[in-house]
């Protein structure tokens, strides 16, 4: 007891040594510009996940393991970013590393998100070639423009991704008047066994590009996709603000020949052909106490509809029924096996609603931010509801907090997934 | 009758004028602060009542009436991050999000005390008008009021030093006149180029009783940019123009 009165004791004779630093100074050495450069994070992230035994993605995935109601899952993770400039060439790299213990054991896996080679020769002229994120659309949560970026995660969308291997160049032009900004952003994204191989069908040379305004103080792109890794898809999107705290912004995405995976009453793949619309619809307001609320909408016209869902849970129903029965699992390990990703995507069905409500430094609690997360599924009426505490104790530590619960009937998309909750702590160190 | 018809006829004919040299005299107030043109670095720390202490760098650029924009260059955690304004828009780029997001004036991408309108601040005289001077001897008193209703405080109240044209103090009010914070400029010093300016800022709020955010400048000269600068696409390219 008498240790930790002294340990209080010595941290507040630090804290108050560090207020009597009265007089504060800044010199231009302690910012020189250095060539090479390396940063990055590392992460420690324990999860328990809270299982739902009647759901049936754990029937699928745990029907043949006794892992309680709760799993335990450690995750240690180290992103580092490394660059080089040196007049008008940069080079970059960004690699991230996992390592994770869980109920099957420890893994580890690094990937290469970014590998990027720049040219600049004017400020108006950017080359590019290597891996890298395109980074499409105006959404928080979801991107449905973002025709050469791996999906988000609407729950951490701010985290880093893997890129694709790309050549892409910016051209930037200025000009006075409503009309202030104007940028072509033409690129090419070739698709082989060794390059990009999960973006689509192999060995094509996609190409596209994107056009940026910023017209009437409103940012506006129009962009497409073509080139037959995946169906061509041609999009736009925008941004205003309508009053100082209040954003609306929006997205549109059309693909006239869409295909999609949908696995068949004997547990194969087929495909549907339709031109899908995809579009967003979103709101960003700042209320006079420091209160960010977050409102999107999303039509994912690539989605499953209600009864290609139920079709899905009933085939999982079947194998398992039949697994109980004889003991056999190969319809279960079929199914697993066959089922396209879609399926178990961020966002598989149709019509989405998020809301996310964010208070900035509550009570005068400087780098505190609470705050809420919902993600209904208007389909079928499921959600999820996650509450976060984010607090910054002292530079470059950052420490989050939050559990997602997830709700709904059986045969609905959240009621079905293999976890009733989810309760994670974050600490995030920069350097 | 004829004479208060003169005086008054006088009077009217004088008062655009004197409103130009109030709005001269605020244009002053900006050009001493920092060409419409120009580099800086500036450490922000944002102090708490325990003492507790958080510092920003920041590398800013700024063309002309209505274009700035600031890269953070310190902490690790902040690095890469960027923010841009263009007249009324304000963006924040984050380089894990990888694409700017709109922001507002009224928020603050580092927290404490100064908001985003006081980290991107344009001149003030192109945000506010002088609405009256006070003569208060060795320094005057402006009253200033916002152009329009998307300028993060409606008015300012501003003592500026009669001799050298630099604020001495401003404080930040609502249309109702409430105090949301005041603004102290210290420790004159000559940065080159001509420039004479205060090199710390300091404000504090009654809305956040004893905390403190101090601004302090370690280069400030006049230098020339491209429009081509101050566009989306160049701000996760910032660091070059360092």
């Amino acid at each position: 007891m008498r240790s930790i009165t002294l340990f209080f004791i010595l941290i507040n004779l630090f804290v108050l040594g560090l207020s009597a630093q009265e007089e504060h100074t800044f010199d231009l050495s302690e910012i020189e510009k250095k060539s090479f450069q390396i940063g990055g994070y590392l992460e420690f992230r324990p999860v328990l996940f809270g299982l739902d035994g009647d759901s049936w993605f754990y029937k699928l995935k745990f029907y043949d393991l006794e892992e309680g109601k709760t799993i335990a899952e450690y995750n240690f993770n180290v992103l580092l970013d490394a660059s080089y400039e040196k007049g008008i060439i940069k080079a970059k790299i960004r690699t991230n590393t996992d390592i994770t213990k869980s109920f099957s054991g420890w893994s580890h896996n690094t990937t290469l998100f970014e590998a990027l080679f720049s040219v600049k020769p004017s400020l108006s002229f950017h080359l590019d070639i290597g891996k890298k994120r395109m980074k499409w659309g105006k959404g928080y949560a979801w991107n449905p423009v973002a025709f050469i970026d791996r999906p988000k995660n609407p729950n951490e969308p701010e985290l880093a991704l893997e890129g694709y291997m790309v050549l892409s160049m910016d051209y930037i032009k200025s000009f006075q008047g409503r009309l202030k900004t104007i940028t072509f952003t033409p690129f090419l994204l070739p698709v082989n066994e060794h390059i990009n191989s999960t973006f689509g069908k192999p060995n094509q040379l996609n190409f596209g590009g994107k056009i940026y305004f910023l017209f009437y103080d409103t940012d506006i792109d129009l962009m497409f996709l073509s080139g037959g890794s995946v169906p061509a898809r041609y999009g736009m999107d925008f941004s205003r603000n309508i009053a100082p705290n209040f954003e609306i912004h929006g997205e549109f995405a059309y693909i006239p020949d869409y295909s999609k995976k949908v696995i068949q009453e004997d547990s194969t793949a087929g495909e549907d052909q339709y031109a899908s619309i995809n579009y967003l619809m979103g709101i960003r307001f700042l209320t006079k106490t420091n209160t960010t609320f977050f409102f999107e909408y999303l039509k994912n016209g690539n989605g499953y509809i209600s009864y290609e869902m139920e079709n899905f849970y009933s085939l999982i129903d079947q194998a398992y029924q039949s697994y109980l029965l004889s003991g056999d699992d190969s319809q279960l390990k079929f199914l697993s096996d066959t089922t396209p990703q879609a399926y178990r995507t961020f966002a598989p069905m149709q019509d989405y609603l998020y809301l996310r409500i964010s208070q900035k430094e509550p009570w005068n609690i400087l780098y505190f931010i609470p705050s809420f997360t919902s993600i209904f599924n208007l389909s079928d009426k499921s959600f999820s509801l996650t509450p976060e505490l984010l607090y910054s104790p002292i530079t470059n530590l950052e420490l989050r907090a939050k559990i997602t619960i997830l709700l709904g009937k059986g045969g609905s998309e959240f009621g079905e997934k293999q976890n009733d909750f989810r309760l994670e702590f974050r600490g995030r160190y920069y350097f | 009758m004829k004479k208060i018809t003169i005086v008054l006829l006088i009077l009217f004919l004088l008062s655009p004028v004197f409103a130009i040299d109030n709005n001269k005299l605020l244009k002053q107030v900006d050009r001493n602060l920092n060409p419409e043109s120009f580099e800086s670095y500036r450490k922000l720390i944002n102090i708490e009542p325990n003492g507790r202490e958080k510092e920003f760098v920041l590398f800013t650029v700024k063309k002309g009436k209505d274009k700035i924009a600031a890269l953070f260059i310190s902490p690790a955690s902040e690095k890469g991050r960027s923010t841009l304004r263009l007249d009324e828009n304000m963006w924040l780029f984050i380089p894990n999000i990888g694409k700017p997001v709109r922001i507002t004036s009224l928020q603050s991408v580092v927290g404490g005390v100064f908001n985003n309108a006081d980290i991107l601040r344009l001149d003030y005289a192109e945000e506010y008008n002088v609405v009256e001077i006070e003569d208060l001897g060795e320094e005057y008193l402006l009253h200033l009021k916002a152009k329009t209703n998307s300028v993060a405080y409606d008015k300012l109240k501003m003592w500026a030093d009669k001799k050298k044209s630099l604020p001495k103090k401003i404080e930040c009010l609502t249309e109702a006149s409430m105090l949301i914070k005041t603004i102290y400029f210290k420790q004159i010093k000559d940065f080159g180029g001509g420039i004479v300016r205060p090199s710390v800022i300091e404000t504090d709020s009654p809305l956040h009783q004893g905390y403190k955010s101090v601004m302090i400048f370690a280069g400030i000269k006049h230098r020339e940019f491209k429009d081509e600068v101050f566009t989306l696409p160049f701000l996760p390219n910032l660091e070059s123009l360092r």
